[in-house]
């Protein structure tokens, strides 16, 4: 009985100096990597730095556009000043036809055209209403979002005026017209991101991707170039006795997630601070919600990297999902617009969930209680994915320990025809 | 072995899925019935009138009567609702008595499309509520319904689209969005080709049956990717123009010679960058990471005349922005030709790239001093 204690606690033992040992070997296969440390070093500390840097004016202020005043009254002038005087407006001319107007578009030297009727003045004077007529640059929404949101502010601003006006002269005091004129106060509360800065709208989502996504390719080429190096191209290495998978997932598994969990400071922490994105979140949300999305993505990084068989493979055929995984987040085309494929598709990245979940966090002050869906489903591909490197990395290291019994009986030359046959 | 898969999957199967993705994405082009919540606090026949208003828009759907503002605010921040109305107690009381009630409306800012929409949305229908309210008491007053108008709305804006009558979000998105997933796998997969070579030291054979010519070797390398890349993105223009029905204002001939001109432009990027850091995990990084950029350097999400003006120069280095200016002015809106001449003439200036390399790269072919260490055990 006693005998059998100790036999266990030195098993475990063993297995503990054995997790550390290829925790740390990890360790010295990814600083010694330049390609890895480029992907896993560099990337993350450079792309949320420039992102930062190019939406740094976050919104679209003083747009050129023309004014095609046909009126030509005190009234139309005043009004293309108005127009003038918005923050995302600018005239850059206004004394010029329509067919001039168009050509300077068509040459990019103007964003929008605004026209003024010619009865401009006489239709106020006459109490008739009046129309302006906008015409937008449909190229970029941002553009087009600028325009209306300057032409609609100084139209209904004049027309407010003129209404009041006109009441007062009926006989009611200022305050009576100014109730009459608008009966109920209406008032816009933008939640998340109130100044609708470009910035706090993609690069959340941006940061986050930015782990996942390293993380993941940096695994694959370290697997890739693990079967480059060894003899029979295997994952594991046939050189040493057989070594445990649950070893070897955890230990690497450690390792990634020691260095992306100081990353993580960096990119969830600094960086949002020091550009003032959302920082709703305190350390301990965060925390909640960040552990299993790094653990997700890196078993499903050691689950993905068996597949891949070159230094390269992991760039070439794992790159490009980058960009359908932001839309397939649901932060650019709202969810509840999702086909049901997409729905399920967008639950096989741990991405998806975490994108919503860090905007919701930092962004708009969930809770944890209020983020429990995507911190499940974290949760829930954590588990998936730890199975599946289990079970991947399993075949591995049976495959390379029967290769191994077999040198004893076979000739080198007859196991690489075997090998080569099966790929 | 199975590299004949890899290339399967990045020339073939991978541009083609993403082609199909974005389409299936965005087959609404508009989103529709986004859910957001009413509060109604003061539970008389005009707040209910209001929430029915609400209702009744295309754009969004009430799905959740509530309580209380916190109830709605947190099922905002759960994200089960996009937006929330709160209509404040003694609505209608206060409206008779012209007490100027207070409406107040959330929205979910967060999301670019889903915020601007839903303050778009709830702004003009409260608005109009607000308005109809004005415009009854002056029926009651005996106005005439053109005064009325004339009055309560003394100027009205008309918006035109200008060249575009697609208020359309898969015009914005995927027409730029699959050249740009395109110009990655171009980028990556010429990377690939030439790098391969020299890593696997099989450069020498390849030179070899090019009679030693640099030219012909690099030209009958890629060709036969200039020709499949052609026909994906020819595939990817039936998809936008015919399926999903972008309106195309230009001929046939022309659409074909900007799709040619963008592979064969990003195959030049390619190749110079093979030959500017002939070790190919280098060269792939710096594919990757130009290939990423071009999404943000286009300016197809934010303007790049708003930004720094740093950014702006670099912006011109990535040709998939001068593509998308030919796409905006010759193709969608059917400019004449001169509006968009610089364009080309930007893009052809990208072909001249790999002659600035094209020593260095036969040199790495040659001596092949640019293989990695690997370590073999």
């Amino acid at each position: 009985m006693k005998n059998k204690d100790i036999n266990i606690t030195g098993q475990i033992k063993e297995g503990f100096i054995n997790t550390l040992r290829i925790w740390m070997r990890e360790y010295q296969l990814i600083f010694s990597d330049v390609g890895v440390m480029v992907i896993i070093f560099v990337v993350p500390l450079i792309y949320p730095l420039l992102y930062s840097f190019i939406y740094y004016p976050e919104v679209v202020r003083d747009l050129p556009i023309a004014v095609v005043d046909l009126s030509y009254s005190t009234d139309s002038r005043q009004f293309t000043r108005d127009l003038d005087a918005t923050p995302d407006l600018k005239v850059a001319t206004n004394s010029i036809s329509m067919a001039e107007a168009i050509s300077m578009f068509k040459n990019r030297e103007i964003r929008g055209i605004v026209q003024i009727p010619e009865t401009f003045s006489k239709d106020i004077a006459m109490n008739r209403q009046t129309i302006i007529s906008a015409y937008a640059d449909m190229e970029f929404f941002l553009y087009y979002k600028a325009l209306m949101t300057g032409v609609n502010f100084v139209a209904l601003e004049t027309g407010n005026q003129i209404q009041i006006k006109n009441l007062v002269n009926t006989g009611l005091t200022e305050q009576q017209a100014q109730i009459t004129a608008e009966p109920v106060k209406l008032v816009d509360n933008s939640m998340a991101n109130q100044a609708g800065g470009f910035a706090s709208y993609g690069i959340p989502a941006a940061l986050i991707l930015i782990i996942q996504q390293t993380l993941i390719i940096a695994i694959g080429i370290l697997a890739g170039t693990a079967r480059e190096r060894h003899v029979f191209g295997t994952l594991v290495t046939t050189n040493r006795r057989k070594m445990g998978t649950l070893r070897l997932v955890v230990g690497k598994g450690a390792a990634y997630f020691t260095i992306y969990a100081m990353l993580s400071i960096y990119i969830l922490g600094m960086i949002p601070q020091w550009f003032g994105y959302g920082q709703s979140a305190d350390l301990m949300e965060l925390i909640v919600l960040i552990s299993p999305f790094l653990l997700s993505s890196i078993f499903m990084g050691i689950a993905l990297s068996v597949i891949f068989k070159n230094r390269e493979s992991s760039m070439m055929l794992y790159l490009f999902i980058s960009i359908p995984l932001l839309f397939l987040s649901g932060i650019i085309w709202p969810l509840s617009n999702f086909g049901y494929v997409w729905l399920v598709v967008r639950e096989i990245f741990p991405s998806s969930n975490a994108i919503i979940g860090f905007i919701k966090m930092n962004s708009l002050g969930a809770t944890i209680f209020e983020t429990r869906r995507e911190i499940m489903s974290l949760w829930i591909q954590t588990g998936v994915y730890f199975l599946a490197a289990c079970l991947a990395y399993g075949y591995q290291v049976n495959f390379s320990a029967h290769l191994r019994s077999e040198l004893l009986t076979h000739s080198f030359r007859e196991i690489r025809k075997k090998i080569a046959s099966r790929i | 072995m199975s590299s004949r898969g890899l290339y399967i999957l990045v020339v073939l199967v991978f541009p083609i899925l993403t082609i199909l993705f974005f389409a299936s994405l965005f087959r609404e082009g508009v989103p529709t019935k986004m859910p957001i919540a009413i509060v109604d606090l003061d539970q008389t026949a005009s707040s209910r009138k209001i929430a029915r208003n609400i209702d009744i828009t295309p754009l969004s759907t009430v799905t959740e009567y509530l309580q209380s503002e916190t109830e709605a605010m947190s099922e905002l921040r759960t994200g089960n609702i996009y937006g929330f109305v709160v209509i404040p107690k003694n609505l209608q009381a206060d409206i008779l008595a012209s007490r100027q009630p207070e409406i107040s409306y959330y929205y979910q800012n967060g999301y670019l499309i889903v915020g601007g929409l839903m303050q778009n949305d709830l702004t003009l229908i409260l608005h109009t509520l607000s308005g109809g309210i004005n415009i009854q008491k002056r029926e009651a007053m005996g106005q005439q319904e053109d005064y009325i108008m004339a009055q309560v709305q003394p100027i009205q804006v008309s918006t035109h689209q200008l060249f575009n009558p697609t208020a359309n979000y898969s015009v914005y998105i995927s027409t730029i969005v699959l050249p740009i997933m395109l110009q990655l796998f171009i980028l990556l997969m010429t990377v690939y080709s030439i790098g391969i070579e020299i890593k696997e030291k099989t450069s020498h054979e390849w030179l070899r049956f090019s009679n030693k010519s640099i030219f012909t070797a690099i030209t009958g390398k890629l060709l036969p990717y200039t020709v499949i890349f052609f026909v994906v993105m020819m595939f990817q223009n039936f998809m936008l123009y015919k399926v999903m029905q972008i309106p195309m204002n230009t001929s046939l001939g022309w659409l074909m010679l900007g799709s040619l001109l963008f592979v064969v432009t990003y195959q030049a990027v390619g190749l110079f960058f093979i030959g500017l850091l002939p070790v190919m995990r280098h060269s792939l990084n710096l594919s990757a990471f130009y290939g990423i950029l071009a999404l943000t350097l286009c300016g197809f999400s934010f303007p790049i005349d708003a930004m720094p003006p740093v950014f702006q120069y670099w912006a011109c280095a990535f040709p998939v922005r001068h593509y998308m200016h030919i796409f905006q002015s010759q193709i969608l809106a059917g400019f004449e030709l001169k509006y968009s001449m610089i364009s080309y003439l930007y893009m052809l200036l990208f072909l001249l790239l790999p002659l600035t390399i094209i020593n260095r790269l036969k040199s790495a072919l040659i001596y092949q001093t640019f293989i990695e260490k690997v370590h073999n055990h």
